[in-house]
């Protein structure tokens, strides 16, 4: 009789543990919140890039193919109708994107982010100066675009790698690398400051909306032309083939760099 | 009813300690785990296969078979080969100019046939996740299962005839024969029945220790002493585009691995012939030529130089980087100073690039106890 009440309690104890299990499902409350992704990719001519293809012609008159684009974006701003600022994800807010890996074309924020009407989105190009630290990424890909510290540190804010068809029509390398700049004292030493050339990029034509339970995809894409033409013409045959230790030839390919981002596209699912 | 209740009980005691008396009898494996220490500033990813865990047990194992001449699937003393033959700790575990069977660093296998390239640094392999050997044709992701990790460059080495040109049936029966081998394999594997994957396991594993990262360029970046002016100076022309420019591919302070494991065509030839470069593997015309960027650490040991050895020294290396670079269709994008030849350095800049480069011999690796041949092998204890 003693076995018999064991087993009865028993039983009840597992049927209110089932019981109680399906329930706390049912409980499950709704998500009040959305997501946001940034999505990029790279054209010429507003098409695709043929990579490694001798068949663009920039604003100097420079013929001229490109191999790879690698950069960091970073401090996503969300700017609400309201007014506010929102920025996303705080310090882990720095991306890296390779033309070669597309796995990197896709940013998926790890925020939340409260519902509602965005007008627009801005981010840096590049890392501003106090994220900007050595040894802050020690894992490939991100570690191989370090930056010198004898040159300012950090890492590498964009390379952009081609070829052009210089004037003793040669195909030879350029490598547009965008980082700190350097002032001399006297070139290639005696280096009296830096320069932060990271920069802010501003999307007026990005307004969205962010609705509970769906993510919503914003498709941008870098006109790499853009690089090269406004407001300053950047002529490879002027500037050579790298500009990591010039200054007055990076400034030029940072002040161009406020329209080189397009939407695209905005949907959301 | 009460009687029926007694009974399941009793029952249900019995089977608990029959089953309890099951589970002493059995002697678990249990290897104890290692843990790789990460220098300071090494990327934290590390390229162990989730099947092949390293073990304090597994590394013992590996390390015997990697000097063990038996390894060819041979005993008579002109027939051994081991892993160690060819990859010497005192050269950074590759052949080096001066290998007393293989005149310039060249090294053959077995039956005479030399190998197709010449030999890559074997340090630092487990932080490599791009792909090994010159022209990286094992890497994870490779559709050919038989083709990602170290794992088979073990297996493809033991066999090739231009290296051990064994047979792994002849060499598992061989090790299974001597004493002392089943039983480590026991307590690294679970099993004293001897397989090939085992022997490749724990070779690999042994293989990802081989960590050098104490070289006196490491302890200035952990501030544990200065370098000379001439040194220092060596560095900033490693790590400006407009002084030697090698640390595009090469690494430096923020990637202390002195590599990227990429592949590049920089720019030693017009004309290019070798089935073996980095296009046979990507078919990327743009990788026609191209050969992996190998680590800086312990490079003055590691000659002769460039994937066939062209290069028996560094000054000949530094030569034709300064004069020598030639373009072509396929010539890597950061060879920037191509249109002058190279980089064009005076002979002070040559000097100190030579003198930074030597900062990154690790001496206490080239010594380290744990990595050179064990005084006995398990059948001689």
């Amino acid at each position: 009789m003693f076995l018999l009440k064991i087993n009865i309690t028993l039983f009840t104890l597992i049927g209110i543990l089932v019981v109680s299990g399906c329930t706390s499902k049912t409980e499950t409350p709704e998500p009040t919140t959305g997501k946001l992704t940034l999505h990029f990719d790279h054209e010429i001519e507003q098409a695709p890039i043929v990579f490694d293809t001798m068949r663009y012609t920039n604003a100097a008159g420079n013929k001229y193919l490109v191999n790879e684009i690698q950069y960091f974006i970073s401090d996503v701003t969300l700017h609400h109708t309201d007014g506010r600022k929102i920025l996303l994800d705080a310090w882990e807010d720095i991306h890296y994107v390779d033309t070669d890996l597309p796995d990197t074309h896709n940013y998926l924020f790890k925020d939340e982010i409260e519902p509602g009407d965005y007008a627009r989105l801005s981010f840096t190009f590049g890392i501003n100066e106090v994220k900007n630290q050595t040894l802050m990424f020690v894992n490939p890909p991100e570690s191989f675009m370090f930056w010198p510290d004898n040159l300012g540190g950090g890492y590498h804010y964009m390379k952009l790698n081609g070829k052009w068809l210089n004037p003793s029509n040669q195909v030879v390398p350029f490598d547009f690398h965008l980082g700190i700049g350097q002032i001399y004292y006297s070139y290639p030493d005696s280096i009296t400051s830096f320069v932060q050339n990271y920069f802010t990029v501003e999307l007026p034509q990005s307004a969205f909306s962010i609705t509970a339970n769906q993510t919503t995809n914003i498709e941008l894409v870098m006109q790499v032309k853009n690089w090269f033409q406004s407001p300053n013409l950047y002529d490879h045959n002027t500037w050579g083939g790298d500009i990591m230790q010039n200054q007055e030839a990076m400034i030029l390919g940072v002040q161009n760099g406020w329209d080189v981002f397009k939407v695209k596209n905005i949907n959301a699912k | 009813m009460k009687a029926l209740y007694t009974i399941i009980t009793l029952l249900w005691l019995l089977s608990c300690i029959l089953s309890c008396k099951k589970e002493t009898k059995e002697i678990p494996y249990q290897p104890t785990p290692y843990e790789i220490d990460i220098p300071f500033g090494f990327p934290t990813k590390l390229n162990i296969p989730e099947n092949n865990p390293m073990t304090v047990e597994g590394i013992k194992l590996g390390r015997y078979l990697f000097y063990d001449g038996r390894l060819s699937g041979r005993t008579h003393p002109d027939s051994l080969m081991s892993c160690a033959t060819c990859h010497r700790q005192e050269r950074s575990f590759e052949a080096g100019i001066d290998h007393p069977d293989f005149p310039g660093g060249f090294p053959h296998g077995l039956t005479g046939l030399q190998t197709h390239h010449v030999m890559l640094p074997m340090i630092n392999l487990v932080w490599n996740s791009t792909g090994y050997g010159w022209n990286g044709f094992l890497y994870p992701d490779n559709p050919d299962p038989q083709l990602r990790n170290l794992e088979d460059f073990v297996r493809l080495a033991v066999l090739a005839s231009d290296e051990m040109d064994g047979d792994t049936t002849r060499i598992k029966n061989l090790f299974q024969s001597l004493n002392g081998y089943p039983e480590l394999f026991e307590k690294a594997f679970g099993s004293s029945q001897i397989t090939f994957t085992h022997i490749e396991k724990a070779i690999a594993q042994f293989i990802r220790t081989l960590i050098s990262a104490n070289s006196r360029f490491d302890k200035y970046m952990r501030g544990e002493l200065q370098l000379s002016p001439s040194e220092l100076n060596g560095y900033v022309l490693f790590t400006t585009e407009e002084g030697a420019d090698c640390f595009h591919c090469h690494g430096g302070f923020g990637n202390p691995l002195f590599t990227t494991h990429l592949y590049y065509n920089d720019g030693k030839d017009t004309l290019f012939t070798d089935p073996m470069d980095r296009f046979s593997i990507t078919g990327d015309p743009m990788d026609i030529g191209a050969y992996k960027a190998t680590t800086m650490r312990n490079i003055e040991l590691q000659g002769p130089y460039m994937h066939d050895g062209r290069f028996e020294t560094l000054d000949d290396v530094i030569d034709f980087y300064s004069t020598a670079v030639v373009n072509s269709p396929s010539i890597s994008p950061l060879m920037h100073h191509v249109a002058n030849g190279g980089v064009r350095l005076t002979p002070t800049e040559r000097e100190d690039l030579l003198s930074f480069i030597r900062t990154l011999r690790d001496d206490s690796f080239l010594t380290n106890p744990n990595f050179s041949k064990p005084e006995q092998f398990p059948d001689e204890e």
